[in-house]
Order: C-alpha cells, then structure tokens, then sequence
C-alpha cells in the first residue's frame, strides 16, 4: 500500500532559446499529441493526489504556459513560478515560493524535476519521494555501459537522472545558504551535498526510458517508447 | 516550428525546423549544417493511418472536454475548424509523401 506522502513537485521549464531569440523553448514541443511539459506534469502528479505542482517557466512563456496548462492539463492544479539565469536560480525561486509551506510542515518532501524528462514514470516519482521521506535525499541512476567511459577508471560511473527529493526543509535552508554564500550549483544533489553532506543521498533504480529531450533523435526515440506505452505514461 | 536541439553534426544546440504530421514528428533539419533526421517513411505511414484512426475515435471525447471548459470559444471556431479539417488532412498526407 502507498504511504501518504505530503510532496510538491517542481518541474523545470525556464531554459529558453534565448540564443536564437524566436525559437521554441524543447519543453513546449509536441510528442505524440501533447507537449512534452504536459506529459512531464502529469506523471509528475499522478502518485500525489494532493501534492502543490510548481511549474518554473521563463517569463516570456507565460501566456503559452496557461494555454497549454488549460488545455492539456486542466485537471492539475499548476502554480507558476518565474524562472531564473540558471537552473541553480529557477529552483530558489521555486523553493522561496513554498517556503511558507515548507515550514508550517504542510510540505516533506520536494522534487525536482527536469521538464525536458517526458518519459519518467509515475512509479519513479513515487520511488524518490518515499526514499528521500525515509533517509533524506534520493536521485535515480543507472549504470553506464563500460564501452562509455574510460575503463583505466577504478571508481563506478552512474549516469544521474531527474526527478531527484530531498526533505523539504533541509532542501529550503540549503539553498538559503547557497544564496548568501553565492553557491551555485550543477543540481540539487550538489547543493545538499555541500550544506548537509551527512544526509543520505540514496541511489535508485533508474529508468533507461526516461531520456532528457536533446537531441533530435530524443523525439523519435520517445514518440516510439510512448507508442509502446500505448500512451499512457 | 522551430527549436532550439543539439546537433550531433555541428555538436552545438542549433536551431531546427521540426515538421509534423497530425501528432506524429516527420522530420527535423538542423539549420546550421542542413542534417535531416526522419522516420522511416514507410514505417511513419503505417503509424499515421494508425493515429488518424485514434485521433478520429477520440475526437467527440476531445471535444466535448473542451466544449465543458470553454463553451463559447469551441461554439464559434467550431464551423471554421470543420472546414479546415480536410485541408489539414490533405496537407499531413501530401507530407508523408514528400
């Protein structure tokens, strides 16, 4: 039986192609029928009926964001939060935006989630919320096929995916401390690893499905995988 | 439409032009060095009449969600969006076949 969990999700959405200018942010692209921000909310939500849905946009994608939300993914109720420089950034501001919450106790566990990661299931979701709820942190990973990496390496290499949780609160004073030191970091593990290095920061099984939106072989690969899913997930 | 994706030719996030069948992807040709990846066309066809059926079956559901959610708009632009439904048809197809 699934332990009730109090979580919020965030889902980052905020990179844009802001080198180009006019060009569509990868989030906001279709994959069989419905964008990929869509289906990343959704299976995002799926195992928490009441969880708050933080959704980190640019703010230049704001009215795209409720055109979609409304009509792709009416049933869910999705705050939107704008996003920063850097991913480090669009996660504080989300974080600031729970922070009430957080710590009134109303939120436990928070993850984070890469918008571009259509394909993680909603069982992955739930695995990371319980595993963070229990020892502090959790990240999916899998092994990396030996042909990739440099095998004069002793040290074992996972490749590191999202959606990764941690404890609300310690996850909020670590990036609160991050803020006043000016520490950026590449993800959220980092950061928690820099402030709380006791935490555990468990490992789980990750999904080899679930490929963050890329390349443009990433869409084909994906609209094959959700065909074999028969899109349900 | 147009994206910003990492091209594995010019190993750098260009821009690409995506083109799309109803849901399914087509093609994307990165604008920087002109790589084009596509399905398999024969197999993209089989897949297309597929989704065609689906999204056909699904459409009185789709539509009546929307119709619930926003009355007014689906009541206006529905006789617009009917006409236009056969052009769109015609024009995934003629794409297929490019």
């Amino acid at each position: 039986m699934k332990e009730k969990l109090k979580v919020a999700v965030i889902v980052l959405a905020a990179g844009s192609g802001s080198r180009f200018g006019h060009a569509t942010n990868k989030v906001w692209l279709p994959l069989s029928g419905r964008r990929i921000i869509s289906r990343s909310l959704t299976n995002a939500v799926k195992s928490f009926p009441r969880c708050r849905a933080i959704l980190v946009i640019n703010p230049l994608d704001a009215a795209l964001a409720n055109q979609v939300i409304t009509r792709e993914a009416s049933g869910i109720k999705v705050e939107l939060v704008h996003g920063g420089e850097t991913r480090h950034d669009s996660e504080y501001s989300a974080l600031m935006h729970l922070a009430s919450t957080i710590e009134s106790g109303e939120i436990d566990v928070v993850i984070i989630h890469d918008g571009a990661r259509p394909l993680a299931t909603s069982k992955l979701f739930y695995e990371v919320a319980l595993t963070a709820h229990r020892h502090g942190g959790a990240l999916p990973a899998i092994n990396v096929d030996p042909l990739e990496i440099d095998l004069r390496q002793d040290e074992r290499i996972m490749r590191v995916q999202t959606p990764q949780a941690f404890r609300a609160k310690e996850l909020l004073e670590a990036y609160r401390r991050a803020n006043s030191d000016n520490f950026v970091g590449t993800d959220t593990s980092a950061c928690m690893e820099r402030y709380f290095p006791d935490i555990d920061n468990i490992a789980v099984a990750g999904e080899v499905h679930n490929v963050k939106i890329t390349y443009p072989q990433d869409l084909v690969i994906a609209e094959h995988v959700l065909e074999m899913r028969g899109y349900k997930e | 439409m147009t994206a910003e994706l990492h091209c594995a030719h010019c190993d750098q996030e260009t821009l690409h032009t995506l083109v799309y069948a109803g849901r399914l992807l087509v093609s994307t040709t990165c604008q920087t060095c002109q790589t084009q990846v596509k399905h398999e066309p024969g197999d993209l066809r089989i897949q297309y009449v597929k989704d065609l059926e689906n999204r056909i079956l699904t459409k009185p559901g789709r539509l009546w969600k929307r119709f619930w959610r926003s009355p007014v708009a689906v009541f206006w632009s529905f006789p617009k969006k009917t006409i236009e439904q056969p052009r769109k048809i015609w024009d995934e197809i003629k794409e297929l076949f490019k």
